[in-house]
């Protein structure tokens, strides 16, 4: 058993994204749903190339054909009191 | 690998149409193929707020909703996979006297058709849930054994129960037009190929509006994103699930910490992309902070987006149309996922015996030609149909 840990925020090794490769999750988003990769704190930031390139191995797809799972809002977390605000600072910068 | 003739086609490899493939072949219906354009469950059932109840306003959702929530109690055992269904319960928050007064209503009406759910007074609340602002809370519905499961986990547990039975799903495969001759389905048009067959259901989500566009017939529904947010991990605040009238907002602490919710903009313009924007962020973020002030501290981590083919009232079309012989709706789902092992259930016992069930029968799509929509008061969705304070 590989103790290879692929994904950091939540401790997936490349073990079990073979194995749910091979349970028939051979699409990147549902191999995103059955482990949760991509969708810990670091929202893929850390683990997506390595996670992209065991399952392009295991899938025989060339990594460049590849689907990356869509990059969602916001770039990197931010606490929901800056948002709870009538203006953004941004909109302040522009004035 | 598709076979050109099928009994029945499902179009659709959401939880509706999965759900009512599995019943099917449960009951022994025939040849079923389900179609999907992507990955199975790659819709608004894998985006939605996975949060279970049936504590509702009116007769008929009650009705049929309670039936679901039956279902789901045996639903990992029945699928022979894990759902986790979890009950931590599930609150409809009343923030103000008028909220609340509904709520009393609503428990009195949910007690006629047998609910165990209870009607707490602010007190009661705030021991429930010490993080919400005292001045959101005047009191709420409580429905002990509603709770949540995972969406994902749904969609697969029936997908691979329906393919044990013998359902043929297909999925990366669009449809590309129905046949339709003497007002009788025909056949079925995909991007691989020509299918025969004399019954179609329509369970395309929020692709609904499209499909019944390619037999000719319009539905009274339009197709609405909605939002939601999730935060990093946190401590373990919030037990329940939680629905607020007020603000049109739904929210749940997940299993791994993190706060899950969704709410509803005031405007709501019909929309059919997937993109997140930044009105709904701030709409949110105010509404959440706003129910629990802890929260403007914690870090929003990841917001996303999903469609659902939307009726005037919110409420599904289930059932066959009068125009077209062997197409049937199975759409305007916005409460699909906790609807979803009722509507499959209910609607395969149509299909099987041409009887409409009681449970669904109000759905049908006439009633919207009538002038009688159903009206739901305890929902989080603005509706078109409510006359007054939003969908409070």
């Amino acid at each position: 058993m590989s103790k290879k840990i692929v994904c950091f925020c939540h401790d997936i090794t490349e073990t079990d994204l073979i194995n749910t490769i091979e349970a028939g999750y051979d699409h990147i988003e549902m191999l995103k749903r059955f482990t949760g990769v991509f969708m810990g704190p670091c929202q893929g930031k850390m683990c997506m190339q390595n996670v992209l390139k065991i399952f392009a191995r295991e899938t025989g797809q060339p990594i460049e054909s590849l689907r990356v799972p869509t990059l969602r809002p916001p770039a990197e977390p931010i606490p929901l009191g800056s948002l709870a605000t009538e203006t953004l600072r941004g909109d302040d910068d522009k004035e | 690998m598709i076979k050109s003739n099928y009994d029945i086609v499902i179009i659709g490899g959401g939880v509706q149409g999965l759900a009512l493939a599995y019943n099917l072949a449960k009951n022994k219906f025939g040849s079923i193929a389900v179609i999907e354009k992507s990955y199975i469950g790659s819709g608004a059932s894998s985006r939605n707020g996975e949060m279970l109840r049936s504590a509702f306003a009116s007769n008929e959702w009650i009705q049929f909703f309670d039936k679901s929530m039956q279902l789901w109690e045996t639903l990992s055992a029945e699928l022979d996979f894990n759902v986790m269904f979890t009950h931590c319960g599930y609150l409809v928050l009343a923030s103000t006297s008028k909220e609340f007064e509904l709520c009393r209503e609503n428990v009195n009406t949910q007690h006629s058709f047998g609910l165990k759910t209870k009607l707490l007074n602010q007190r009661d609340v705030l021991k429930l849930i010490p993080a919400l602002n005292p001045e959101m809370v005047s009191g709420g519905t409580l429905q002990s054994n509603g709770g949540f499961a995972r969406h994902d986990a749904v969609v697969w547990a029936y997908a691979g129960a329906a393919k044990r039975l013998g359902v043929d799903i297909f999925p990366y495969t669009e449809v590309t037009g129905i046949q339709v001759e003497a007002g009788t389905v025909r056949s079925v048009k995909t991007s691989k190929s020509e299918i025969s067959t004399s019954l179609v259901v329509n369970a395309a989500g929020g692709h609904a509006g499209d499909v019944a566009g390619m037999v000719g017939v319009s539905l009274p529904s339009q197709t609405y994103r909605l939002e939601m947010i999730v935060t990093e991990p946190l401590k373990p605040f919030l037990h329940p699930m939680l629905a607020s009238l007020n603000t049109l907002s739904y929210m749940h602490q997940s299993t791994r910490g993190e706060f899950v919710g969704g709410a509803e903009t005031e405007t709501l313009p019909p929309a059919k992309s997937l993109k997140s924007t930044l009105v709904a962020t701030q709409d949110m973020a105010r509404k959440f902070t706003k129910l629990f002030p802890g929260l403007a501290s914690a870090r929003l981590m990841r917001q996303w987006g999903g469609i659902v083919d939307m009726t005037p009232d919110i409420a599904p079309v289930i059932g066959p149309v009068k125009k077209i012989e062997g197409f049937i709706l199975d759409c305007g789902w916005v409460y699909g996922f906790v609807g979803a092992p009722a509507a499959g259930e209910l609607l395969a016992q149509y299909i099987m015996t041409g009887k409409m069930p009681p449970e669904i029968q109000p759905f049908n799509v006439e009633r919207f030609e009538k002038g009688e929509p159903i009206i739901d008061r305890s929902l989080v969705v603005p509706s078109e149909t409510e006359t007054e304070g939003g969908a409070a």
